[in-house]
């Protein structure tokens, strides 16, 4: 021990340095250094996950805005469909209407055509009437046959309404 | 670089540095050179005294361990007097080192692993900054002269308590000071006491080969320029030439020494020519110079025992600690030997070889870190003894770099005895069954 130098009184020295500086070191140092490292790590923890979560949000957003306009597109699509159908109904409605109409006015025309017409037959027969009444007046003063008058007037007659009818 | 005058101009210079190194130093003196070849100091693994504190020994290895530990408290100024997330510049550092081990403690145990940390960075920083410090250029060269009359009456001292020679003792440290002022006095005046003879001649038969370095004169000295060898005399030559034998002095010897012992080292007396009549021939022309040891002021710490012993003792008394407080009295102490008379012969003997291990542990920590630093010092003064001026200078890279290895190997296997000491003990397959009773 002796020619090694080893010594109490010199071993205390270093032992009781050794533990001051280890005590200071850990009160003055280390805590600060670890409680420092640490909460740097905390934070940056912290902000991976903010990031995280701001990009899942992000992710989830756009999926939704996306959605959103799949959504929108179709609806216009259904609108612009439903447009075309209403359209289209619109356009038979009318046309079925015009053809109504058409039909309405054309059997209007129809019936006035018919009324005229028979207004038009009654008219002329009166007006034969008249003209074999004439005829017959003019006859009866040539000869008075009963029978070949009757006779004659209806062939007349027959043959006006024919002549008409056709 | 040849090509300008300027690199030139340098090259020849170097070449010049290295021309006067070689055949100033050691080897130049071989071939009648050596004419700034320093002479080799005294290389002892004791640390050196300084100055004595009240009884307290201040010894230039404690000077150079407190300015260590100075630095570190300045380090630790520096890193955190402006603590922030965002770090400077000291607190990178810092936190750059204690990352290293916060990994490393927790790839061995996890979590638990940070018991370890504010010891085994203790330990790292502290050796560090001691072994860095050693190296340090003044370190080892600036030093006090020992005078003879000192070093020949701590030795007689430390043999005379060697031998319980209690009676001389006292006598010893009542009338002779703390610095051996007035030991020629008091052996002159026991020259009768056999046991003061006989022990005399042992310290004259143990350290009568130590050699002593003649300089100009006292105070503070820079390790002298000169030529080291030619300049040493042993302590035989310097207090008891005249002395038929010197490992059983007579009465009339110890007279002769204790005339030496004062002539020659007394402060500001001069050595009388007749005092190296012995060898006139080889000593010429050193009357009036002063003889004794250069004791540096400052050595680096780790170079002394006492503190890497202290270090190693409280690594692992840190480790026990460790051990004790995550397993249990018990769980620690089955580690090793448990209850013997239920464990397997084989596993005891391999428990009881582990705790001697243990304290093995604390000698090879001691002696490894002594060992090199103490190697590294003697190879720089060796470096600096052949090639004055520029043999030192590759030398001090590779002690910076040992004195970091060394550093980072204490504290790295104090982490791993710690995460050794806190696993619990797995009874093999074999004893499991007699294990389970505790």
């Amino acid at each position: 021990m002796d020619a090694l130098g080893i010594d109490l009184p010199r071993l205390l020295t270093f032992l009781v340095g050794f533990t001051v500086i280890a005590v200071f070191l850990r009160m003055f140092l280390y805590g600060p250094i670890i409680r420092m490292l640490d909460q740097r790590a905390d934070r940056i923890r912290d902000s991976l996950e903010a990031a995280e979560n701001a990009r899942a949000e992000a992710a989830s957003s756009a999926e939704r805005v996306e959605q959103e306009l799949a959504n929108a597109r179709r609806e216009g699509q259904e609108l612009i469909a439903e447009a075309r159908d209403a359209a289209g109904r619109l356009r038979e409605q009318e046309a079925e209407r015009t053809r109504a109409q058409v039909e309405e006015m054309l059997d209007r025309a129809r019936e006035e055509i018919r009324r005229e017409r028979s207004a038009a037959v009654e008219e002329v027969r009166s007006e034969f009437a008249g003209i074999a009444i004439l005829a017959a007046e003019r006859i009866v003063e040539q000869s008075l046959d009963e029978s070949a008058h009757r006779e004659l007037i209806d062939r007349v007659l027959e043959e006006g309404l024919d002549a008409r009818n056709n | 670089m040849l090509s300008s005058p300027k690199g030139i101009a340098i090259a020849v210079f170097l070449l010049a540095v290295a021309l006067i190194s070689v055949a100033g130093g050691a080897l130049g003196a071989a071939f009648g050179g050596g004419f700034i070849g320093g002479a080799v100091p005294l290389i002892l693994i004791p640390a050196e005294l300084v100055t004595y504190i009240g009884d307290y020994q201040l010894t230039n290895t404690a000077v150079m361990f407190f300015a260590a530990l100075l630095v570190l408290v300045v380090l630790t100024w520096l890193a955190t007097r402006k603590l922030s997330e965002v770090p400077g510049r000291w607190q990178s550092l810092m936190e750059v080192m204690y990352e290293f081990f916060i990994g490393l403690a927790e790839s061995t145990s996890g979590k638990a692993g940070r018991i370890f940390l504010p010891v085994a960075t203790a330990i790292f920083l502290v050796v560090l900054f001691s072994n860095w410090l050693g190296v340090v250029p003044v370190v080892g060269t600036i030093g006090r002269v020992e005078t003879t009359q000192e070093f020949f009456f701590h030795k007689f001292e430390k043999k005379l308590e060697e031998n319980h020679a209690e009676a001389l003792l006292d006598g010893l440290h009542h009338d002779v000071g703390k610095n051996g002022e007035g030991l020629g006095h008091f052996i002159e005046s026991h020259a009768d006491d056999k046991d003061l003879q006989k022990y005399l001649g042992k310290t004259m038969e143990t350290y009568g080969e130590e050699r002593f370095v003649v300089f100009d004169g006292g105070g503070v000295r820079i390790l002298p320029l000169g030529r080291g060898e030619d300049y040493k005399l042993s302590l035989i030559d310097i207090v008891a030439y005249d002395v038929e034998d010197p490992v059983h002095p007579t009465a009339a010897d110890v007279v002769k020494i204790a005339q030496r012992v004062d002539g020659s080292v007394a402060p500001g007396v001069t050595p009388s020519t007749e005092f190296y009549s012995a060898n006139p021939g080889e000593y010429a022309g050193m009357e009036g110079k002063r003889v004794g040891l250069l004791v540096p002021y400052l050595r680096g710490s780790s170079t002394d025992l006492n503190m890497t012993l202290a270090i190693a003792i409280f690594a692992m008394v840190s480790v026990q600690f460790w051990g004790i407080k995550t397993l249990g009295v018990w769980g620690y102490w089955d580690k090793f030997v448990g209850n013997p008379f239920k464990r397997n012969p084989i596993d005891l003997f391999v428990g009881i070889l582990e705790l001697v291990g243990e304290f093995i542990k604390v000698i090879s920590f001691t002696f490894r870190l002594f060992g090199n630093m103490f190697a590294g010092e003697i190879l720089l003064i060796a470096m600096g003894f052949l090639f004055p001026l520029i043999g030192m200078i590759p030398f001090i890279g590779l002690e910076l770099f040992v004195g970091f290895i060394q550093a980072i190997i204490f504290s790295v296997l104090t982490l791993m005895f710690g995460a050794f000491a806190i696993m619990p003990h797995h009874h093999p397959e074999g004893d499991h069954h007699e294990g389970e009773g505790h």
